[in-house]
């Protein structure tokens, strides 16, 4: 009995040993070296025939109909023009993504091209480790560099460590454009007798005066906690405009603390005190607010071009699309950018076959295709004449205007690695009444602190 | 066996009562399959049409001819490998002396209690490294041993309310420790290895993050996985949700008005000899 | 078929009661190196698919690590944080409040239930009750999550229900209020809980002698008294099982919470799982995951331990 106690013992010790004895990650110390040695390797080529018979394996999120459609129409006509090519998609749904992309491009059998999520935790991440390619050369060589506005490339680059998002590299383009804003019901506000709001002043009378006629103002679920993000964005870069968001964003300069981004809580603070937002957002799923405003269940409802095709279809020609400027400006300021961005990985070899399907995704003729589809395309081609008076016209011209006008600041989440957590509590804390002004900005200000000690 | 009409009311009362309680919300599931895809922001509500077509729209999206597929011979596999193995063990825990039983079955308790969170990842690179992701296997190992846990405990109960007598009569009659399990101990255990095999097949017919971190291929995803195809970055579609939730469902409730029969048919009374 | 039926007889006379453990026989149970043959198949899989990923996350929890590259060593920081972060302990609260809901009132009602079941086994209709109580349990909770949603919106059913016996002033968003919210969660707890603990008790009460319930029946016992002389006591393993499972079911809670309110509102939710499954995941804090995921783990096991101490008392061998 004694005696094999004893070699039990001595068993499971040797075996906690054995099981402990390195770092984890050990293994994939020397898998991110390999990566970005394949980066400087070989001569460009656009020539994807050359390539002879491959198989690309692509990662991607556009689970959502109308761009789900698109993108296998797009992979159909991408294997037609390179019968050599034959796409291996697998596509997963924002969040799933984001749970096994990680472990994914770290794999030895890593996909060639993936969707990756802007900021910290994902981009910045996968940069550091080596496990996207940069893709400047190719940027040159395909001229996204020039097809795309600065402010969108900005947005899919990082420094070379990962340390600094909207850095010197560039490791993705983007397919679509995103802009989050006020979609409003045209007939109650024609019957409410208010022009169309175009400042963030405007906007507070226009939500007085329907909620003194007894309709609610603006309609809003939050359960999901990412609308939060996009309500107080929007308020917030037209009370401290585009240059102070993206400066605070990417952790330039500025305080979450400075009057522009107080303000601009002490304003959801007085619109809900008010009863212009409904009580208990946090309950009402985002789904249920936007079928609710398509109902006429409210005059305003902020969310992104992503509803286009949702809201159009459900209200015609009756639901229109604007985003607001400062005090005293016509130039809207708003929330938005990119969808997440085309990268090629780290580890693959086939980067020429890699790089062409991104061009082809991407391109005028893709935009077209995407359009088709009911999707904003990153850059709308300039032929492009979308019905008079429809929401999509508005949704495009909102899109062109804020990147012509440089009015488009980053979703906020992009600030440190925790702060979609942070701000999305806190937003959630404020629209309850359970956070202060003062308190909400508190609660952001020491996130960020946080993040800018350790960098 | 009888009992008053009085108390056959209040009992049908409570049953109904609960029974409600319990399907409102199903109800509530049902009706969202069945509104026009779209319609349906989340909201409880009659449709004014009944959609059909959503579940074969929901078919499609969700993949489930190949995951569904997928999901049974995964759980088909994870309930004969742990039941065989656990009925072995069990027995052995219940029965049989030898030195750090105890020690081992505890031991083995502790996979009841681990949350997936705590061995996922560390599961997953080492499953890497020997080129085991990516398969069945991969699947199909990691959730035996989580079910094997509640197996073993389950059995183990079971065995050891077995009554002695009865062992050590088969023993006087030269029948060894294979024979007495498999011919004494199992058969009367029946109900008891159904009901574990059906919650083994449930729990395992529902997990999810295992099977979403360890494979890739199509092929070899299961069917709650196609659940997400519902739920984008920016929406959700809830008719066809709730629609892929029943398809994903149906067969393990199948499985139980099946089942149940079986474990509940000895319940009471003289239907044990029957 | 006959001489196994007989054998159930055999072992539900002596169940009840916990008598089996005194049965004077020993003898079977002699010392027996066999034993680790039977056990050794087993032990294997769970020692390689589970135990040791357990003692690796153990070790991942002494480092800092993004998942990929280079770890550094962080001691015990990482669980120094969990004791001195209030976000993480009040998500440990949190998951107290939920065993409440997910586990005593689940198995208070199904003694209740099994109470009135095992007496009546006649009711016309019973397989259909049973059926219909057991499904909950088997529906993915994703989606009879969003169910729950609908009906605590602030125009849901539960609210319709209030209105409508002149309670307005009560309504409310009841997964968007900050005091409402856990127990709403909790509730849904309790509804997925009562059919798996129904199951549960039903398989034990199956072990019992028919014959029991009609000599203490004819004492005139009624539906009290032959619970508690009869069913309760031989299905007292069946319900620490039940509590067992349905405790760690609170604590392991993730995705319940993950599609009902994200944590929110604030973090009036948050779990242990989710923020170790957010942190893997998300913010890809590996080290700081695993030091909750295994102080989570630890407390299961204290709890569960605890719990085991209601276990009818086994022989000693």
């Amino acid at each position: 009995m004694r005696r094999s106690t004893l070699t039990g013992a001595a068993t499971l010790a040797a075996l906690v040993l054995t099981l402990t004895a390195c770092a984890p990650g050990g293994g994939s110390a020397t898998s991110s070296e390999a990566g970005s040695a394949t980066a400087s390797s070989a001569a460009l080529s656009t020539d994807v025939a050359a390539a002879g018979d491959i198989t690309l394996t692509v990662w991607d999120q556009n689970t959502d109909p109308g761009i789900n459609d698109a993108q296998e129409a797009l992979n159909t006509a991408f294997q037609e023009k390179y019968p050599n090519v034959k796409i291996e998609r697998v596509s997963r749904s924002f969040a799933d993504l984001k749970t096994t992309l990680g472990l994914a491009l770290d794999a030895p059998d890593a996909p060639d091209v993936v969707q990756a999520n802007q900021g910290y935790p994902d981009m910045g991440t996968f940069v550091e480790a080596g496990l996207l390619r940069p893709i400047g050369d190719y940027a040159t060589l395909y001229g996204w560099d020039t097809a795309f506005p600065a402010q969108q490339l900005s947005l899919n680059s990082f420094s070379a460590d990962g340390k600094t998002w909207q850095g010197d590299n560039l490791y993705g383009v983007s397919q679509t454009g995103e802009v989050v804003g006020v979609y409003y019901n045209k007939a109650k506000l024609a019957e409410l007798g208010i022009t169309k709001p175009v400042t963030i002043e405007d906007f507070g009378a226009a939500l007085q005066t329907a909620s003194a006629a007894g309709t609610l103002p603006l309609e809003f679920g939050n359960t999901e906690k990412s609308p939060g993000i996009h309500l107080f964005g929007i308020v917030q870069a037209a009370t401290l405009g585009a240059t102070g968001v993206n400066e605070l964003v990417s952790g330039k300069s500025g305080a979450w603390t400075d009057a522009g981004t107080v303000e601009a809580a002490d304003l959801l603070t007085q619109w809900t005190t008010a009863g212009y937002l409904p009580t208990g957002s946090s309950g009402i799923s985002r789904d249920a607010a936007r079928d609710n405003f398509a109902g006429g269940g409210s005059l305003f409802y902020v969310d992104g071009t992503w509803r286009l095709s949702q809201l159009g279809e459900a209200m015609g020609d009756n639901v229109g699309f604007l985003a607001l400027a400062p005090a005293g400006s016509t130039d809207p300021v708003t929330t938005g950018g990119v969808g997440l961005a085309w990268a090629i990985t780290g580890k693959t070899t086939k980067t020429d076959a890699a790089a062409a399907y991104i061009d082809f995704i991407t391109n005028p003729a893709a935009a077209a295709v995407l359009l088709e589809n009911g999707n904003l395309p990153a850059v709308v081609p300039a032929d492009y004449t979308p019905a008079a008076g429809s929401l999509e016209s508005d949704v495009i011209s909102t899109w062109n205007t804020v990147n012509e006008t440089n009015g488009l600041v980053p979703y906020l989440d992009y600030a440190t690695p925790t702060f979609y957590d942070t701000i999305t509590a806190a937003v959630q804390e404020l629209v309850a009444g359970q956070y202060t002004p003062q308190q909400f900005a508190d609660t952001l200000q020491a996130d960020a602190a946080k993040f800018a000690e350790s960098r | 066996m009888r009992i008053t009409r009085g108390e056959a009311l209040l009992n049908y009362g409570v049953l109904t009562l609960f029974s409600l309680m319990a399907v409102v919300p199903l109800i509530g599931v049902v009706l969202t399959s069945l509104t026009p895809s779209g319609q349906a922001g989340g909201g409880l509500r009659v449709p004014d049409r009944l959609a059909f077509e959503n579940f074969s729209e929901a078919w499609d999206i969700g993949r489930f001819g190949s995951y569904l597929l997928s999901s049974v011979i995964v759980t088909v596999s994870v309930v004969v490998l742990t039941t065989v193995l656990a009925t072995f063990a069990a027995f052995a825990f219940a029965r049989m002396r030898f030195p750090l039983s105890n020690t081992i079955f505890y031991l083995m308790l502790v996979g009841l209690m681990l949350p997936a969170e705590a061995f996922v990842i560390p599961l997953y690179y080492n499953l890497r490294s020997v080129g085991l992701t990516d398969s069945y296997w991969a699947l199909i190992l990691p959730q035996t041993a989580q079910s094997l846990a509640f197996a073993v405990f389950w059995l183990r109960n079971q065995f050891r309310q077995f009554p002695d007598g009865i062992v050590e009569a088969a023993r006087i009659d030269g029948a060894g420790d294979i024979r007495v399990l498999w011919r004494i101990i199992v058969p009367p255990s029946r109900p008891a290895i159904i009901t574990m095999c059906l919650l083994i097949s449930m729990w395992t017919w529902n997990e999810f993050l295992i099977p979403l971190i360890m494979v890739t291929r199509e092929s070899l995803r299961t069917a709650p996985l196609g659940l997400a195809f519902f739920q984008g970055q920016h929406a959700t579609d809830f008719a066809l949700l709730s629609a892929a939730g029943i398809i994903v469902a149906a067969p393990i409730v199948l499985l139980y008005v099946v089942a149940q029969r079986h474990f509940i048919s000895g319940m009471i009374g003289g239907s044990v000899k029957g | 078929m006959v001489a196994s039926a007989a054998l159930v007889d055999g072992a539900a006379a002596v169940a009840p009661g916990g008598s089996v453990a005194s049965a004077p026989t020993r003898g079977t149970r002699r010392r027996d190196w066999k034993g680790y043959l039977y056990v050794l198949p087993a032990f294997v899989v769970f020692a390689v698919f589970l135990g040791m990923p357990l003692l690796q996350t153990v070790w991942y929890s002494f480092w800092n690590w993004n998942g990929f590259g280079t770890a550094t060593w962080a001691g015990l920081d990482n669980y120094t944080e969990i004791v001195s972060d209030p976000s993480i302990l009040r998500s440990f609260g949190h998951s107290g409040v939920l065993i409440v809901f997910y586990s005593f009132v689940p198995v208070a009602v199904a003694l209740m239930l099994t109470a009135i079941l095992s007496r009546s086994p006649r009711l016309r209709g019973l397989g259909l009750f049973r059926t219909l109580l057991f499904l909950p349990q088997v529906i993915a909770s994703v989606v009879v999550a969003t169910s729950w949603i609908a009906i605590y919106s602030p125009d849901g059913l539960i609210n319709q229900g209030l209105r409508a016996v002149g309670l307005e002033g009560v309504t409310r968003a009841w997964l968007g209020d900050f005091d409402t919210a856990l127990p709403a969660i909790g509730l849904v707890g309790t509804w997925l809980g009562i059919g798996l603990c129904l199951v549960l008790f039903l398989s034990g009460v199956a072990t019992i002698d028919g014959e029991l319930f009609e000599a203490v029946r004819l004492d005139g016992a009624g539906l009290w008294r032959e619970f508690f002389a009869i069913t309760l006591p031989a299905i007292r393993g069946h319900i620490v099982i039940a509590l067992t499972l349905t405790i760690v079911a609170a604590l392991k809670t993730f995705d319940l919470v993950y599609v009902t309110t994200r944590g929110g509102p604030g973090s009036a939710t948050t779990v242990p799982a989710f923020e170790a499954y957010n942190r893997a995941f998300n913010t890809r804090e590996v080290g700081s995951a695993s030091a909750i995921a295994v102080t989570l783990t630890v407390v299961i096991l204290l709890i569960t331990l605890a719990v085991s101490r209601l276990q009818p008392k086994e022989d000693p061998r």
